[in-house]
């Protein structure tokens, strides 16, 4: 608890906050951009601003915001020598990841609320829709959280390992893409991959895709599933990473 | 003074073919203050990674207060050691105060352990200040604020005056001297003996990743062979007769002769009265400790 006090001490002027809520506002605007533009609304109302929000959204935007803050949140621990003070601490290397990768995820479910809140606004300030969205939209949002744990702790193994900001972007941006491919061939099969399952789950309902519009028992039990093994395996490796990696020289 | 607060057995660090630190066997006692000497490269800052297992050893042991220090060791032993290996750390989009809230945090000490850790670098007045505002010798006072705050046994140093001023690092000589008083164990890196040889009880100089001394200064100042130098009624000739010891003929008129034991000493005596020089004079240069510093890290012997 105190490591995890202590990252969060780090957050403050930290650059992640404009991510957390810059990008998920963007692409909701983004996504109704065209109707905006021309002066309509959306054809299903809810369905279409959630569709064309988060739909868009899961493919590979939601894993990129990942990766920015997995490389903020290392970015200081790789300046001057706070690597070296980090490991001289006598907090253990597990509680170390679980602190980092507990930020990030949390960063990351701010980011989905915002998403939510964000698709909200536009519906009824720019569309002016009636009622509130479906209720399935707020439980996917909270599926969501949960499903980006696993990409959450992968993208800060990355961050961990590489003092380059850049590389785990781009590696998240290309293990999305192939991951999306993945889910259409192999379908739920490609949740062994934080980033398929983090698609997966944004595009849950939308029928767009992987999806076929419906959601099941299965489909949330196979992503609740994977998202708790695709954690604690990704913990636990980056663990005995840490552990076993010397600092650089 | 006697018992090892760090001792290590043939610690060796090599990359590939590269070796960094050879055969290293430390031995610091504990309470005393260490200067841990050697040029730039000399393998100084990896021998202290490898005393906090930031790095692994390629062979050897490293012990720390009567205990192996290994990776399965560390985090127990490393509550009782603060550290500051090469640039200071700190949070550079935090203030001074924020940076000790996160030592305060991940150590779990209390607010008193903080205020007296800052006071004792005297950076009580800059604590609001962000750190990337702080200047090279701020931010060492405060990377070492850090590292005194959890009360350590043992504090290992790297380089702590580097960015300081001349009144900087005197004030540093003072804490470091104040703290070994108070029974902590400080071991300090340096490539200017200047900095630390008022302030270390004990030296140990490396060279090319080897130890070749290790001592008081006392012993190091015995350990070393300062020039014979002759003062004679014919320098000249003397320096003549005593070429092949490489004798130097001096400004004032007097010759010097490197190496020699007191035995030799007295053969080159023999040898010169032989030649009909008189000699008048017979003496051992003085020598600096600076200047048996360098001379002991240029040639890399002892």
């Amino acid at each position: 608890m105190d490591a995890l006090t202590a990252e969060l001490i780090k957050l403050k002027r930290s650059l992640a906050w404009p991510i957390v809520i810059g990008l998920p506002v963007v692409l909701v605007l983004a996504g109704a951009a065209t109707q905006l533009a021309d002066g309509t609304t959306p054809e299903d109302g809810w369905d279409t601003v959630w569709l064309q929000s988060v739909g868009f959204y899961g493919l590979f935007p939601l894993a990129v915001g990942i990766a920015v803050l997995g490389s903020l949140v290392w970015r200081v621990e790789h300046r001057g020598s706070n690597w070296n003070a980090l490991m001289s601490s006598p907090a253990s290397s597990l509680r170390i990841v679980v602190a980092k990768a507990a930020v990030i995820a949390g960063l990351t479910a701010l980011m989905q609320i915002i998403l939510y809140l964000s698709v909200l606004a536009i519906g009824k300030l720019a569309f002016s829709l009636e009622g509130m969205p479906d209720s399935q939209h707020l439980s996917i949002t909270a599926l969501l959280v949960v499903a980006t744990v696993p990409a959450a702790v992968l993208q800060s193994g990355l961050s961990m390992l590489m003092r380059s900001f850049a590389v785990p972007i781009a590696v998240a941006l290309l293990a999305s893409g192939f991951s999306t491919a993945a889910l259409m061939v192999a379908g739920n099969a490609a949740l062994v991959s934080p980033y398929g399952l983090a698609t997966r789950t944004a595009l849950l309902g939308t029928g767009s895709f992987v999806d076929e519009g419906t959601i099941t028992g299965g489909d949330v039990a196979a992503i609740l599933i994977a998202a708790a093994l695709g954690t604690v395996v990704l913990v636990l490796c980056t663990t005995a990473v840490l552990e076993h990696r010397d600092t650089r020289v | 003074m006697s018992s090892a607060i760090v001792e290590t057995t043939n610690l060796t660090k090599r990359y590939g073919r590269h070796i960094v630190v050879e055969n290293l066997n430390l031995h610091i006692p504990a309470g005393c203050v260490y200067g841990f000497l050697g040029p730039n490269g000399a393998g100084k800052s990896t021998t202290m990674k490898m005393l906090l297992s930031l790095i692994q050893p390629s062979t050897g042991q490293v012990e720390l207060m009567g205990r192996p220090m290994s990776r399965s060791s560390r985090r127990e032993l490393l509550g009782d050691i603060g550290s500051l290996i090469e640039a200071p750390p700190g949070y550079a989009h935090l203030t001074g105060a924020e940076n000790m809230a996160l030592v305060k945090r991940l150590l779990g000490l209390t607010t008193e352990q903080i205020d007296v850790a800052v006071r004792a670098v005297r950076l009580q007045d800059q604590m609001t200040k962000q750190v990337r505002d702080y200047s090279l010798g701020m931010k060492q006072r405060l990377g070492i604020a850090m590292a005194l705050a959890r009360e350590p046994k043992l504090l290992i140093l790297d380089e702590p005056t580097n960015g300081l001023d001349p009144a900087g690092i005197e004030e540093m000589r003072t804490l470091l001297r104040r703290l070994a008083d108070d029974g902590v164990t400080v071991m300090v890196s340096s490539h200017l003996l200047g900095e630390i040889d008022k302030t270390a009880d004990m030296l140990g100089i490396l060279s090319g990743g080897r130890m070749i001394f290790q001592g008081s200064r006392a012993e190091l100042m015995a350990a070393s062979t300062p020039d014979v130098v002759f003062t004679c009624t014919d320098p000249h000739a003397a320096a003549a007769v005593l070429r092949g010891h490489g004798a130097q003929l001096t400004e004032a008129d007097e010759v010097t002769v490197p190496g020699l034991d007191d035995r030799q000493t007295a053969g080159v005596v023999a040898a010169l009265v032989g030649q009909g020089v008189g000699v008048f004079g017979v003496r051992r240069d003085e020598q600096t400790l600076e200047e048996v510093f360098m001379s002991l890290t240029a040639g890399g012997r002892l």
